[in-house]
C-alpha cells in the first residue's frame, strides 16, 4: 500500500516513514499542504497521512482538494493530530477526512488503523466494479426493451386502423409495454374487424402473448376469415405458447356497415355498454366465453351474437383496468360509476371525453395500477366508400392467364365450414388482381350466401326487416343449417384475360357461376325481392350488380352467373 | 398490500382461506398452500377456496386458479371457490369461470 505523508515536521516524518517501512509499504513524503496536493497528483498514493497545522496550505484545504481530485477512487486520508476536541476533530470529517491518529503516535493503532482502512478501500473499489457492472447491465436491458418495443409496435401496430373514422380509442400501459392490445383491421369485404385483449398481468410478459395474436388477427382478417375463425386459431395458438396461468380476456367484433350488423365474441372482457341516441344505455353485453388460451374449444366457444345496429347507436368497450381503477381512498371506479354516465345527461358525441376526464377525476394523485383501455365504436361513421378501394398489400402482380376452376360443396361441408375464405384465396393466388380484392369477394359473399340462405335454407328476406325479425333470421338461419341433410352448392370460377395493345396494361373477365340444388326462386320476382334487400341498407344482389359487367340468373333461378372485369394499369 | 393466506387441511379436503387482495404478490403464498397436496400420487383431492375475507381479486389470481386447476389434475380436479363477494363473483362470472370451478 502506497502511502504518502504530508507533515512539515521532518521527525514526525521521519518516525511514521520508519514504521511504514518496515511494515513493507512503500512512502512518499510532502512537507506541506501545497506540496501533498502536488506529490498526491503524481504518485496516485492508496492512503494519505495528513498534519493540520502547515505553511503555504493548511492540511484541510489540502484535504480537499486530494478527495476533490480523487472524484470515484476512494483515498483514505487519516489527520495527524495533537487535538483532541471535539470541535477540531469535526473539523477534519468536514474536510473530508477518514479518521484520525493523535500523536504521539503508537504503533500498534497506526497498523490497526491502516489495515482498517485498507478494508474498507477494498470494499469501496469492490463495490464501484459492481455499481459499474450494474450500470452497463442497465444499459443493455434498455437498449433491448427499446428493440422490443419498436417490434412490438411494427407487428402490432402493422396495419392497424384505430385512425378508422368510427373509432375513438384511449390506451394507457401500466408499465413500458402495454398488456392490453386494441386493433383494428379491414376484411376483404369491407367490414370492419375489431379486438380488445387484456393479457393477465402488465409489462413484458403481458405483452409477449400479444405478438403471436396480432398476426392471426391481421393476417386471417384480411383472408376474409369470420371471427369465429380467429377466435379459434387465437386460442389454440395461446394455449401452445403460453403458461397455465396466463391468458388473455378479449372481445371480437365485426362491424359490418353495409349489413347494419354486428357480431360479437367476449370471452372475459367487462360488459360492453351500447348506448341509444339520448345517450342512455340501451344495452349491455356481457361475456358468455371463458378467456382465450385456458381451454381447448368446442363448436359452442366459438359461437357469436349478430345484432342489428341502428347507425345513430354506439358501442362503448374496455378493459378491467378501467373498472377497477382506483382513487386515493382506495376505492374502485366500478361498472356503477361507469354505467352512470349513461344516464342521459351527457350528450353521446360528449361521452367518450366525459367519461376519460371522469376517470382522470375519479383517479387523482392515486397510483395506476393495471393497463387501461377505452374504446368506442359510433355507428353513424361507417369506415369507407367503395371509391376508396383500398390497393392490395400484395405487390405481385400475376400477368392474366386463362384458367377455370370450380368447387362443389355438400350440407355437410356447408355445416361445418365457410369456404369463402378458401375460394378467394385459391383465386388470388391464381390471378391476384391489384385492387379488386374487396370486390370479388363482395360478389362471391353475397351470391354465395343468397344459394345458401335462400336457395337451400329457404329463408325469407322480408323476415329480416323489423329488428326482432333480424335476430329471428339469423337464430332461423343457424337452426336450419344445423338440420340440413341434403342439398349442394357449386361453383365454377374462370378467367378470360383482356387482349390490348398497350403492354402495360392487365386486365381480363372473371365469370363467377353459382348453381346450388335448391328448388329456385320465383324467376319473375328475383329482382324485386332480392334488391329489396338492399331496401333494408344491407348487402345485396343490386350492389353485387352494380360491381360487375352482368350479372343473370337462369329460368329456374338457381343458377347465377356474373362476369366481374378487371383492369391494371 | 396483498392479502394472507391460511389453511385447514382434513382427510380429503384442503381448505383455502385468502384474507384482503389476492393478487400477483400472492402468488408463491399461494402456490406454497396447495403444493404438497397436489404433488405425484396425491391427485383426486378437494379443494375449496374460501374468498369470505377477500376484498378484491386480479387477472393473476385467476391466472393462480388455473395453475391449481392443473397441477390437482384439470378434469379430474374438484375445486370449489365459495363465500365471494358479490364483485368478485361479477369478475369470476365474467371470466365464465363457473364452467372450469364449482362456484357456490
Amino acid at each position: 500500500m502506497k502511502i504518502l505523508i504530508v507533515d512539515d515536521d521532518r521527525i514526525n516524518s521521519a518516525i511514521l516513514t520508519r514504521l511504514l517501512g518496515r511494515e513493507g509499504h512503500p512512502v512518499v513524503i510532502a512537507h506541506n499542504g501545497e506540496d501533498g496536493v502536488e506529490k498526491f497528483m503524481q504518485e496516485q498514493p492508496d492512503l494519505v497521512l495528513m498534519d493540520i497545522r502547515m505553511p503555504r496550505m493548511d492540511g484541510y484545504d489540502a484535504a480537499r482538494k486530494i478527495k476533490e481530485s480523487a472524484s470515484d477512487r476512494f483515498v483514505p486520508i487519516i489527520f495527524l493530530t495533537a487535538v483532541t476536541d471535539e470541535e477540531g476533530l469535526a473539523q477534519c470529517i468536514d474536510a473530508g477526512g477518514d479518521d484520525f491518529l493523535t500523536k504521539p503516535f503508537n504503533r500498534t493503532i497506526l497498523q490497526a488503523k491502516i489495515e482498517a482502512m485498507e478494508r474498507i478501500r477494498k470494499l469501496h473499489t469492490e463495490l464501484h466494479l459492481k455499481k459499474d457492472q450494474l450500470e452497463q447491465h442497465q444499459d443493455q436491458l434498455q437498449q433491448e426493451l427499446e428493440v422490443g418495443k419498436h417490434l412490438f409496435s411494427n407487428i402490432v401496430r402493422a396495419g392497424n386502423l384505430l385512425d378508422a373514422p368510427c373509432l375513438k380509442q384511449w390506451t394507457s400501459p401500466l408499465a413500458q409495454f402495454n398488456g392490453d392490445l386494441l386493433m383494428a383491421c379491414y376484411n376483404p369485404a369491407g367490414g370492419l374487424h375489431i379486438m380488445l385483449g387484456d393479457f393477465t398481468g402488465h409489462g413484458l410478459s403481458a405483452a409477449v402473448g400479444a405478438l403471436p395474436i396480432s398476426e392471426i388477427f391481421y393476417d386471417l382478417t384480411a383472408q376474409g376469415f369470420s371471427i369465429g375463425d380467429l377466435v379459434e386459431k387465437m386460442n389454440a395458438k395461446l394455449l401452445t405458447v403460453m403458461p397455465t396461468r396466463m391468458f388473455c380476456a378479449a372481445c371480437l367484433i365485426e362491424v359490418d356497415f353495409r349489413q347494419k350488423s354486428m357480431i360479437i365474441w367476449n370471452g372475459g372482457l367487462p360488459d360492453l355498454c351500447l348506448i341509444d341516441n339520448r345517450g342512455k344505455l340501451a344495452q349491455t353485453i356481457p361475456s358468455d366465453h371463458l378467456p382465450l388460451g385456458i381451454t381447448p374449444m368446442t363448436r359452442d366457444d366459438r359461437k357469436v351474437r349478430i345484432f342489428e345496429i341502428q347507425t345513430d347507436h354506439r358501442l362503448f368497450l374496455h378493459s378491467d383496468g378501467l373498472t377497477e381503477a382506483i382513487n386515493p381512498a382506495d376505492e374502485m371506479f366500478g361498472m356503477a360509476r361507469l354505467e352512470n354516465f349513461f344516464d342521459g345527461s351527457t350528450p353521446p358525441d360528449q361521452l367518450f371525453d366525459t367519461i376519460m376526464m371522469g376517470l382522470k377525476d375519479f383517479r387523482g394523485v392515486a397510483d395506476q395500477t393495471d393497463d387501461i383501455s377505452i374504446l368506442e365504436i359510433d355507428f353513424s361513421r361507417p369506415n369507407k366508400t367503395w371509391e376508396e378501394d383500398s390497393p392490395q398489400k400484395s405487390t405481385k402482380t400475376i400477368p392474366p392467364a386463362v384458367w377455370d376452376i370450380s368447387f362443389l360443396f355438400s350440407a355437410e361441408t356447408l355445416k361445418h365450414v365457410d369456404p369463402l375464405p378458401t375460394i378467394i384465396n385459391s383465386l388470388m393466388s391464381l390471378q391476384a388482381p391489384l385492387g379488386h380484392r374487396e370486390k370479388v369477394y363482395t360478389i362471391l359473399a353475397e351470391l354465395f350466401s343468397n344459394a345458401l340462405d335462400h336457395g337451400l335454407l329457404n329463408l325469407d328476406t322480408k323476415t329480416k326487416k323489423s329488428p326482432e325479425g333480424f335476430i329471428l333470421y339469423y337464430a332461423q338461419r343457424e337452426e336450419r343449417l344445423a338440420a340440413l341433410q341434403d342439398g349442394n352448392i357449386s361453383l365454377k370460377l374462370s378467367h378470360v384475360p383482356l387482349i390490348s395493345e398497350d403492354d402495360n396494361k392487365f386486365g381480363g373477365d372473371i365469370l363467377i357461376c353459382i348453381e346450388d340444388s335448391g328448388p329456385g326462386f320465383d324467376h319473375a320476382n328475383v329482382r324485386s325481392i332480392l334488391e329489396g334487400n338492399m331496401a333494408h341498407g344491407g348487402r345485396g344482389i343490386a350492389l353485387v350488380r352494380s360491381m360487375c359487367k352482368s350479372l343473370t340468373y337462369n329460368e329456374a333461378g338457381n343458377t347465377a352467373t356474373a362476369i366481374y372485369s378487371w383492369t391494371y394499369n | 398490500m396483498s392479502g394472507t393466506i391460511s389453511v385447514t387441511r382434513e382427510e380429503s379436503e384442503t381448505v383455502i382461506n385468502i384474507k384482503g387482495r389476492f393478487n400477483f404478490e400472492m402468488h408463491s403464498q399461494f402456490r406454497a398452500a396447495y403444493q404438497e397436496d397436489t404433488c405425484e400420487g396425491k391427485k383426486g383431492r378437494r379443494f375449496v377456496i374460501n374468498l369470505s375475507g377477500t376484498e378484491y381479486i386480479d387477472s393473476s389470481a385467476l391466472g393462480m386458479l388455473l395453475l391449481l386447476r392443473e397441477e390437482a389434475g384439470t378434469n379430474e380436479s374438484d375445486i370449489e371457490i365459495t363465500n365471494a363477494r358479490p364483485e368478485i363473483q361479477k369478475i369470476l362470472e365474467t371470466a365464465n369461470f363457473q364452467r372450469l370451478f364449482k362456484i357456490t
